[in-house]
């Protein structure tokens, strides 16, 4: 065929619209014919420097052998040539046996028939895509101008391959960038860690073609024993590497694979592909990621380069955990913040319930007297018939009955009587300190606690009797400048053959001033330059009304310490105790 | 009860002006103070019979300006005159000479002092 001619139909099944695989047999197959080469192989080279026969023309019959071999780029003259790239040619008298590998014993008996052999890189200025190979039985020798023809041809092929190589490659970027848009999607929607690690697993192993993906997550993340995600099956004897390799990744800090971990037995690493990488945030290990690809040709995704892409995965999912976690922590200390502030109100309410009661009923109280005293006034002053005599009665009592009802407020305390209800002393000194618990300016205090754990419950009016030790509390924690030690001590004792229990809170906040403990039970008495002297004097009002007493024992230096007296059984049933 | 004199002490006007009206009415001189420190320049230069006082008054409070007054006169009668009740018995006992709840009906206030006046 017009060397023209033939490179006119190879130009043209090259440039055609058929799929890759069949431009370059259509190639092959117009060049054997045209140029009378009974074979012509395409052997490619992969990531790994692995050439491959991977294309032949029609009529081949070496193609059965060499398809079942492989070498690496340099060796034999396939490698060789793909090392160089430069072409070889050869006759029968000069071809080096087994095409110069070791690897082909069957070789040699089926290339006898051939006397031409041609050997043509299939690269560009930068990449080697593969090798050509050529073998004629037809002709003796190839003339130079084939020589140009052919590589010329080569060029073409190696364009073909190429564009491949790029089409793939895109393709595999758009699934990756596919990847990772989903990725991100998932992350930001602040689901739960457990739930977003499934989807993750799902999402990588179905963008990868993997066989499985497993995420391990360390135990001091999650606060709890380390868990594990995995999409897929894994099962024995690939666990075992899977945790070998994971162990790995953590000690090394980087991308780990089973063939660079170097202990795999070869059918594992000849049938799977498997890649551990740690998952890390700031320098924080949060866990790793490991995932198993197939070692088939069409798994292209777990070759050498994809590491980037593992690496690109981690960062994402180290990133999105730590989101989630930061969320989740954020809500967890909202809420804590929230019974913070319920508590401080509770405190406050606590604190100051005699107090209020008594400031809100005192404002009230004065204007109503001065209401009902002139009413009384007036009727006296003025000459009145019988209705509007009424009438200012009428003022006259309501205004009496409002007084009494606030003198009954103001009497709060004396007036309620003790419930039957029991209640443990322990339980409420607790709930009390529970108050302070989330106070800043409780932070430097220290409280003892030392509890009768066989403490009897005593019938009292719970709120009033916490108000109590919330006041000596308070005191002492103001006594102390916020820093010091309570000591809480609780236990049974008999006075005047009836049982008690006594709760004594000791400060050390230096004692009490000799001068003014006499005077410290009675109302409006205060040291503290915006107290209301209410305090302890509504304390001991609740305490006496419960049939209890309060003692203080003061060592002036060291400190006050509260005695609460409480009355295991009221008097109305006292005979029983006797 | 002519020439008696008592001092009201008490940091709401109207309930000042009820007590002058009710004690005048009796025959007693009345002279008003609005707080702790205007009581204590009153003391200093004026005898009176009797003191009538309020507790909670801004600026110096009942207590502070009886323990003041207890301490220039001490034999000087203080009734005080508050509107908590609860702690009637404790103020007895511990530094006035009484203690009346303050309310429309001044009846108490006025046989208080007529007793400490024995009269």
């Amino acid at each position: 065929m017009n060397p023209v001619e033939l490179l006119g139909n190879i130009i043209e099944v090259s440039h055609s619209n058929l799929e890759i695989t069949s431009r370059i047999k259509a190639v092959l197959s117009t060049m054997s014919q045209g140029m009378d080469f009974d074979e012509a192989i395409v052997f490619t080279s992969d990531q790994d420097k692995r050439l491959t026969c991977k294309f032949k023309n029609p009529k081949s019959t070496l193609y059965k052998i060499l398809d079942r071999y492989r070498c690496y780029i340099g060796e034999g003259i396939i490698g060789s040539v793909a090392q160089k790239r430069i072409p070889q040619y050869y006759n029968n008298k000069n071809i080096p046996p087994r095409f110069g590998c070791l690897f082909y014993p069957e070789l040699d008996s089926l290339v006898e028939k051939y006397k031409a052999f041609a050997f043509l890189p299939l690269s560009d200025d930068s990449y080697i895509y593969g090798v050509l190979v050529l073998c004629s039985s037809g002709r003796r020798f190839i003339t130079d101008a084939e020589k140009i023809l052919l590589s010329i041809i080569s060029r073409e092929i190696g364009g073909v391959l190429r564009i491949n190589d790029l089409l793939l490659s895109s393709k595999k970027r758009i699934g990756e960038l596919a990847t990772l848009s989903e990725l991100g999607k998932i992350l930001s929607s602040n689901a739960e860690p457990q739930a977003l690690l499934k989807d993750i697993g799902l999402i990588i192993a179905k963008s990868l073609n993997a066989l499985f993906v497993t995420i391990k997550l360390d135990h001091v993340f999650l606060r709890a024993e380390p868990q594990r995600y995995t999409y897929g099956i894994l099962d024995q004897p690939i666990e075992n590497y899977v945790n070998e390799l994971e162990q790995e990744a953590l000690r090394q800090k980087k991308t780990v694979s089973l063939r660079n971990h170097g202990q795999a037995e070869d059918d594992i690493s000849s049938k799977y592909s498997l890649y551990a990488t740690p998952i890390m945030s700031k320098n924080r290990i949060l866990g790793t990621i490991t995932i198993c690809g197939g070692r088939s040709q069409r798994d292209y995704a777990f070759e050498e380069n994809s590491r980037y892409l593992i690496n690109t995965f981690a960062n994402y999912i180290a990133n999105g955990l730590e989101n989630t976690l930061l969320n989740t922590k954020l809500k967890d200390v909202i809420k804590d913040l929230n019974n913070a502030q319920k508590r401080i109100i509770n405190q406050e309410k606590f604190k100051s319930l005699g107090e209020m009661t008594a400031n809100i009923a005192h404002e009230i109280k004065n204007p109503l007297v001065v209401i009902g005293g002139f009413t009384k006034r007036l009727a006296k002053k003025m000459h009145m018939n019988q209705t509007e005599s009424r009438y200012i009665d009428i003022i006259t009592n309501e205004v009496l009955r409002l007084e009494s009802i606030l003198n009954d407020v103001l009497n709060y305390v004396k007036d309620t009587p003790v419930p039957d209800e029991t209640c443990n002393m322990n339980d409420c000194i607790d709930e009390v300190l529970y108050l302070f618990s989330s106070d800043t300016t409780w932070d430097h205090m220290r409280i003892l606690k030392m509890y009768d754990k066989n403490l009897p419950s005593v019938p009292c009016d719970i709120q009033q009797i916490k108000q109590v030790f919330i006041n000596i509390i308070i005191n002492a924690h103001e006594a102390m400048n916020g820093e010091g030690t309570i000591t809480i001590n609780t236990e049974k004792t008999i006075m005047d053959n009836k049982q008690f229990v006594v709760v004594s809170i000791a400060d050390t906040g230096g004692g009490i001033n000799p001068s003014v403990i006499d005077n410290i039970f009675n109302p409006f008495f205060t040291t503290k330059e915006r107290g209301t002297g209410l305090g302890l004097a509504i304390s001991n009002k609740i305490i006496l009304n419960h049939d209890g007493k309060i003692e203080i024992e003061n060592v002036v230096g060291k400190g006050a310490t509260f005695f609460v007296y409480l009355p295991v059984k009221n008097h109305t049933n006292r005979e029983e105790l006797l | 009860m002519n020439g008696i004199k008592i001092l009201v002490v008490d940091d709401e006007e109207n309930i000042r002006f009820l007590f002058k009206e009710e004690l005048e009415e009796e025959g007693y001189q009345v002279e008003l103070a609005s707080n702790g420190f205007e009581a204590i320049d009153k003391v200093k230069g004026t005898k009176f019979d009797v003191i009538v006082m309020d507790i909670k008054m801004p600026g110096m409070d009942g207590i502070q300006a009886l323990n003041e007054i207890k301490n220039m006169i001490k034999e000087q009668p203080v009734i005080l005159c508050s509107a908590y009740g609860e702690f009637k018995q404790d103020f007895s006992s511990w530094i006035s000479d009484a203690y009346v709840v303050k309310s429309a009906d001044t009846g108490e206030l006025k046989q208080t002092i007529k007793n400490i006046l024995n009269i």
